[in-house]
């Protein structure tokens, strides 16, 4: 009974995000609402290998690798988008194969640096290599509306694209942390060696989690670029913007859960728009600090994130109405 | 004689200090074989060695005739060797998703792993803790878990390492008679305690290691006999050991 | 010839101070056993006050660490109480999520504090350099290769010989042991995190005259330490020397021969390429390395 309840609530919500730019012709309140569904996408992207504890700082390189590609595929090759969106994600999930290296040899904080490092070498080369990116300059996708080229003059269809990609990768997150890769993954965050004695191949499902991770961020960074017109090293490589805010949301949200995330970009990502615009106008750099002090309470006081405050309220409800089904 | 698992020369060095050296058995398809010798002797190194957990420097582990010296420890588990921990490692899941995490090897979707694990937990007897988290239960329970989720690898053969050690006698005795009835489902079983009455009462044959070494071999009546195990458990000199 | 003589030699010397912020982050991580991912902030915050300290007294940047080390030395005590010490016993990922909270707070107060401005300190020597065979060596520069070189011998001379030395080097040896052996380890974590940070401070200094500072400087002190220390391996002093000479040759040749822009590129690609191959260090590494994640 309470399954269907919690169903018809679900499709309600489901019908009111639908209906949102029906209702919200703000540009400003379009554009929050797709920002969000952007981050959560990328935040649930970045949170699969966090299944396996794998904390990466790194995750701008797919990001970019995969905004550059459908990028360039577009404006030198006049190449359509939507199939920008293919070789985008499979670059990045090549990078991913790149990081994997480091991934299954090294353990938690070394994997960290070195995603940092990786996303910082592809900055570079990207400011370097002019004749491909045009350097620090960046590629703009000119403005011609069409559906093919993913280019559209209300902010509508990216908003229901942003939506659907939020859903995406949410229930691939929740499908591949019930699956077995899922359970392995979990098993070597919890202990390496027990997984492995109990014939665990936890390297290849800490490489399995990567590849689902970076192909995800490559694909959903040709949508966001495409939305942005604009793309240059600083920002599609930027650690601020691709590597630290989807793991700044994930481990307030809840590192490692299917729902954190998304907790997480719904809290942030409005936050951080917020600071920007009131307070980084003031002061810049402020939201940072702000951002700073709140990954330090929460490490402190939650470390399970946000995601654990709500968690045993639902199960003892959930468990309530079980026993009572019992009586 | 059937051999299930043939060591031989196996030899570890952490550093100069030989853990284990030069160790040779074979462990008899069907049987119950203890693992006795005081701390240090290198015991849970040998069941390390055996899993895969650590990479043997000489010597070779046979199972069934094939080689696993080499192997990676998730094969060897696939081809049948399991083992538990000293030290209980629940994962932070529930009891049942604990056991669902190597039942994957053998079913592909989640309810079939799910069904599985049920059972083996309903063998060990902890289906009705099944949902809750092993942070929660006694140190006895969370052994059972440990045991449980080594049997639902399948395995050939089964380390034990000390799930006996830190239990009362009420849980001893409730325990001790899990281990005879793994071995009759028909999994081999090498065992390490430090509970000699236990250890005496159920195993066929014992191995003594100390120092590294492997010191006696042979049925418990034999081995408590046996002039240098009394001399390693008592610490005295005795010419010829 | 000549030119790649020139560039090896203000390689080694900029290496000098690579090795001496390495050193620093050595000392924390082998000791507190954290991944310090401020460590390069550390460096920041020196740089800034060898600046005010010129800026508003006029006092000379060598002078000035007379103040800079105790202040920094105390900034790492304070940092190791408040930050670190009340996440001791979380996993490793807590550790790392608040020193990178860490390093963003300083960033960024920085940012507000001095601008996103490019800060130099105008001393006369400068761009001071000698000739020496046909070889131009910058003044400043070799300073600073022979002020790391000293500090690191005592630093050595320090651990080897004196009881709190003895210490510390027992804790990076093993952690539980030395705490049954009786040595007061939350005392000694403070003292270590900040010798590290001092160190990293006179790093900072000595750059201060041949180099401009601004918010961001850090991030690439925190990878290069990183980098220095796993090629030099956990707990041992020679060997994060002799990495952080590397790898100043290594940007100096790479910034040289290949691109500017590139050089940075370069030793991030050995650093992947050094942790695939030789995860314990090229020098050898300590015991414990394998309890802060390093196989």
């Amino acid at each position: 009974m309470r399954n269907n309840k919690l169903k018809t609530a679900a499709a309600i919500f489901l019908l009111g995000l639908l209906a949102v730019p029906l209702y919200f012709t703000s540009t400003f309140v379009l554009h929050m609402f797709t920002l969000v569904f952007f981050y959560i996408a990328l935040t649930a992207a970045w949170n699969i290998p966090a299944f396996g504890g794998k904390f990466s700082l790194g995750h701008a390189a797919f990001f970019g690798l995969g905004g550059y590609t459908a990028a360039i595929l577009y404006v030198k090759l006049g190449i359509s988008p939507f199939i920008g969106v293919v070789a985008g994600t499979f670059v990045a999930m090549l990078g991913g194969v790149i990081l994997s290296f480091p991934l299954v040899r090294l353990k938690g904080p070394f994997f960290t640096l070195a995603s940092i490092a990786f996303a910082e070498v592809l900055r570079m080369v990207a400011v370097d290599w002019r004749s491909l990116t045009n350097g620090s300059v960046g590629i703009n996708i000119p403005f011609k509306p069409s559906w093919l080229n993913l280019t559209f003059t209300s902010g509508a269809p990216f908003y229901y694209m942003a939506l659907g990609l939020a859903l995406l990768v949410i229930g691939l997150a929740w499908w591949i942390r019930s699956s077995s890769l899922g359970y392995h993954l979990r098993a070597a965050a919890a202990d390496e060696d027990a997984a492995r004695a109990l014939g665990i191949n936890t390297a290849k499902a800490h490489f399995m989690g990567l590849m689902w991770s970076s192909g995800l961020t490559g694909m959903i960074a040709v949508f966001y670029v495409f939305y942005n017109y604009v793309l240059e090293p600083g920002t599609a490589f930027s650690m601020d913007l691709f590597s630290l805010q989807p793991a700044m949301n994930g481990i307030i949200g809840g590192m490692g859960t299917v729902w954190g995330p998304v907790i997480g970009a719904i809290i942030m990502t409005p936050l951080g728009e917020f600071l920007r615009f009131y307070l980084g106008t003031i002061q810049q750099g402020l939201n940072f600090v702000v951002y700073g002090l709140m990954l330090i309470a929460v490490v402190n006081f939650v470390p399970g994130g946000i995601v654990s405050l709500i968690e045993p309220w639902f199960k003892k409800k959930k468990s309530g109405d079980s026993s009572a089904a019992d009586n | 004689m059937d051999d299930l698992l043939v060591v031989k020369d196996l030899t570890k060095n952490f550093g100069g200090l030989a853990a284990v050296s030069e160790v040779s058995f074979e462990v008899r398809r069907g049987e119950i074989l203890g693992l006795i010798g005081p701390n240090g002797a290198g015991k849970t190194t040998l069941f390390n060695l055996i899993s895969g957990l650590l990479a043997s420097d000489r010597g070779s582990i046979k199972l069934e005739g094939e080689d696993l010296t080499k192997k990676p420890p998730y094969k060897r588990s696939a081809m049948g060797v399991g083992r538990t921990f000293q030290v209980v490692r629940p994962f932070d899941m529930t009891v049942l998703e604990n056991v669902m995490v190597p039942t994957f090897a053998h079913y592909k979707t989640s309810k079939e792993a799910k069904e599985k694990a049920f059972e083996i937990l309903k063998m060990v007897r902890m289906d009705k803790l099944a949902d809750k988290m092993p942070a929660n239960l006694t140190l006895a329970q969370r052994k059972r878990i440990e045991v449980a989720r080594a049997l639902a690898t399948k395995p050939k053969l089964l380390l034990l390492d000390e799930v006996l050690a830190g239990l009362n006698p009420t849980e001893v005795a409730e325990n001790l008679p899990l281990i005879r009835q793994v071995r009759d489902s028909g999994v081999t079983i090498l065992f390490i305690e430090h509970l000699m009455d236990a250890m005496m009462a159920i195993s066929e044959r014992v191995l003594v290691m100390d120092q590294g070494v492997l010191i006696a071999c042979g049925t418990p009546d034999e081995v408590t006999s046996d002039r240098c195990v009394i001399t390693a458990y008592l610490g005295e000199e005795a010419p010829g050991c | 010839m000549e030119l790649i003589v020139q560039v090896c030699v203000s390689g080694l010397l900029l290496g000098g101070i690579y090795a001496l912020i390495s050193i620093g982050l050595n000392l924390i991580f082998g000791v507190v056993r954290i991944i310090n991912f401020a460590h390069g902030e550390m460096v920041m915050v020196a740089m800034y006050l060898t600046f005010w300290l010129n800026y508003f007294f006029g006092m000379d940047p060598y002078v000035s660490t007379l103040i800079v080390l105790p202040v920094m030395f105390l900034f790492g005590v304070i940092i190791q109480r408040i930050i670190v010490q009340p996440i001791q016993n979380s996993s490793a990922n807590m550790k790392i999520f608040a020193t990178v909270a860490l390093s963003l707070i300083l960033q960024n107060v920085a940012l507000i504090v001095c601008k996103g401005n490019f800060r130099t300190v105008q001393v006369s020597y400068g761009m001071g350099t000698m000739e020496w065979g046909g070889i131009f060596i910058s003044i400043p520069r070799l300073v600073a290769f022979f002020a790391a070189l000293l500090s690191i011998s005592l630093l050595y001379y320090f651990l080897k010989n004196t009881y709190t030395g003895k210490a510390l080097r027992a804790i990076v040896e093993d952690h539980t042991i030395a705490r049954l052996m009786g040595v007061k380890v939350q005392k000694l974590y403070l003292l270590a995190f900040g010798i590290g940070c001092a160190f990293s401070a006179l790093g900072g200094v000595l750059l201060m005259p041949f180099s401009s500072v601004y918010p961001t400087v850090g991030i690439p002190f925190t990878l290069i330490a990183f980098i220095v220390v796993v090629l030099g391996g956990l707990g041992s002093m020679g060997g994060t020397f002799l990495a952080g000479l590397f790898i100043g040759v290594v940007e100096a040749v790479g910034g040289t021969y290949v691109s500017p822009a590139l050089k940075e590129a370069i030793y991030f690609g050995i650093f992947i390429i050094a942790i695939l191959i030789r995860p314990q260090g090229i020098f050898g590494k300590g015991k414990g390395s394998e309890e802060v994640g390093l196989k």
